[in-house]
């Protein structure tokens, strides 16, 4: 394939139009075309300006390599076509960046996931479940789950997980070239997230049992949303655990008050709205009761203080301690150090400076 | 007649001189030639310096800025052995200037502040072509308030100098014998 070729891809994957390009980069229409079409060849400065934009190396433009187009699976996808081609852009530059210091640092390993085999016409809750409850074991997730899921994603299983303001809720994708990989919405609140995380996890877990078919960026069926809410809601809150909270919380008129599951959602790191559904299982409750209990719950929670949320770090701890590794083992240059943590380079020659002491012996601790 | 004649400068050395106030003095006694998405950066990292503003289209008529074929990097990049391709990374500008240097059949000096440029030369054979910001101002004569030999790995002027240029150079020169570099 073609530089030229490869320039529309590129533009195209971006959702951006040659005048958007032109607004961005000063590089005006009729140049874009023509590179476009080769019939001229960019100029060096053209083609670094054009790379950062399409959130691309200026290898991928000079380079033989095919170009493969992956599936992602939104929840939640914006209606605006460009803005989801925005955010899947930066999402793929910042796995594809997250690959090279893996490899860069010698980091790279595949981790497997716990797996379950079934085909999707088989699928039920109870297949859900059981793939919660084989998650919860293997991860070894203790009470709270959401206290370790994300750190047991990413240190043990080097999934890679992001956190950026983008219309929409979460994307998830199994890529062949860097694996699993999972972006979260910075703004959404910390609950929220955690739940989207686990149902996210869902996806990628039966990605081979529903997305046999290349489609790509094929929306996920009704169904398999349902599963995948089933499978978040009992991996985030484990049975007897919450159904022993409960108990411990019921009053002298056998009830439980609404501030008191306000208190079981929080210490679990999920939403009032998700333990209460989570009661539709654990006690059988008809969805109507449920929704109404919402609805209800809703009103008195609006008068109570708001729970506080935090803010995440954009970049995973990983991929920042595998830049800082690469750059002082002489493997990223400084300014590309500060454009993949996105810092200044200002800021970035800060993580130069050399320590020998760190080298040491002395301070090094023996195992023998 | 101005004392090099064949003068690269990366983005890190251009920032210093701007924020040491010696620029204008630097490219008076030295032919400077700048890759032109260099100049770009260059204008990128200096926006977090609050004295420093560096645009260098205003010296044009001072320096060269050069463009460059895009077959110049290609050729570049299959210099590289693909064990180091996924060894190392370097940002476009360092790329372009790299690029061009190792094309050029002219006695470049390249002065960087960047450790993976220094690596790139010693694997490359080109060692002797780097220089450390220490080095050029030494050359050409121009003070600076920095007191270059009290400075330790662990002060951010350390990029600076020759004794760091030297080390990288002398680890890609390493990776050279070991095989990594073998051209």
């Amino acid at each position: 394939m073609d530089i030229g070729q490869r320039l529309k891809i590129a533009r195209e994957a971006t959702g951006y139009t040659q005048e958007k390009v032109f607004e961005l980069t000063g590089i005006g229409k009729s140049s874009l075309s023509a590179y476009e079409h080769n019939y001229r060849e960019p100029r060096f400065s053209d083609l670094s300006r054009l790379a950062e934009i399409y959130r691309k190396s200026i290898e991928f433009f000079l380079t033989d390599q095919p170009i493969t187009t992956e599936m992602m699976l939104w929840r939640e996808r914006p209606i605006d076509a460009g803005v989801a081609k925005e955010t899947e852009a930066r999402f793929t530059q910042l796995c594809e960046q997250y690959r090279k210091l893996e490899k860069l640092t010698g980091e790279v390993k595949e981790v497997e996931l716990p797996r379950i085999d079934i085909k999707a016409d088989q699928f039920t809750y109870r297949k859900a479940n059981f793939l919660a409850e084989k998650v919860q074991k293997e991860f070894g997730l203790g009470e709270i789950p959401s206290a370790s899921l994300k750190q047991m994603l990413e240190e043990k299983y080097h999934v890679k997980i992001f956190n950026l303001s983008f219309p929409g809720s979460a994307i998830s994708r199994l890529s062949p070239t860097f694996g699993p990989a999972i972006l979260l919405n910075k703004d959404s609140k910390l609950w929220r997230r955690n739940f989207d995380l686990a149902h996210e996890l869902f996806h990628i877990l039966t990605w081979h049992i529903f997305r046999i078919k290349d489609t790509t960026n094929a929306e996920p069926a009704e169904g398999e949303e349902q599963f995948a809410n089933a499978f978040a809601s009992r991996l985030l809150l484990p049975t007897d655990i919450v159904k022993n909270r409960i108990e411990f919380a019921i009053n002298e008129r056998h009830e439980v008050s609404f501030e008191a599951l306000d208190e079981i959602a929080r210490e679990f790191g999920v939403s009032l709205d998700a333990l209460m559904w989570r009661l539709l299982y654990l006690y059988n409750k008809p969805a109507e009761q449920i929704e109404k209990y919402i609805a209800h719950a809703k009103n008195i929670m609006d008068n109570l203080p708001h729970r506080k949320s935090d803010e995440p770090e954009e970049l995973p701890e990983r991929y920042c301690r595998l830049a800082i590794k690469a750059l002082r083992e002489g493997k990223l240059s400084l300014m590309r150090f500060a454009k993949y943590m996105e810092i200044s380079y200002k800021l970035a020659q800060e993580y130069l400076t050399e320590d020998e002491e760190f080298k040491d012996e002395k301070i090094s601790i023996s195992v023998a | 007649m101005k004392k090099f004649r064949f003068l690269l400068l990366d983005a890190g050395p251009i920032i210093k001189l701007f924020e040491l106030g010696i620029w204008e003095k630097f490219i008076e006694r030295c032919d400077v030639t700048i890759s032109s998405t260099v100049a770009v950066e260059a204008k990128w990292a200096s926006q977090e310096y609050k004295d420093v503003k560096i645009n260098l289209d205003t010296y044009k008529e001072k320096i060269k800025i050069i463009e460059t074929e895009l077959s110049l990097a290609s050729t570049f990049y299959t210099k590289l052995p693909n064990t180091y391709k996924d060894d190392v990374e370097v940002q476009d500008g360092e790329v372009q200037t790299l690029a061009f240097l190792c094309d050029s059949s002219l006695d470049w000096r390249l002065c960087s502040a960047d450790h993976v440029v220094f690596r790139i030369l010693g694997l490359l054979g080109k060692g002797e072509q780097g220089r450390s910001l220490e080095e050029m101002l030494k050359e050409v004569g121009l003070q600076t308030r920095i007191r270059w030999d009290k400075i330790t790995p662990r002060d951010e002027d350390w990029k600076y100098t020759k004794k760091f240029r030297e080390k990288w150079t002398f680890e890609g020169q390493k990776d050279f014998i070991q095989g990594q570099g073998a051209l």
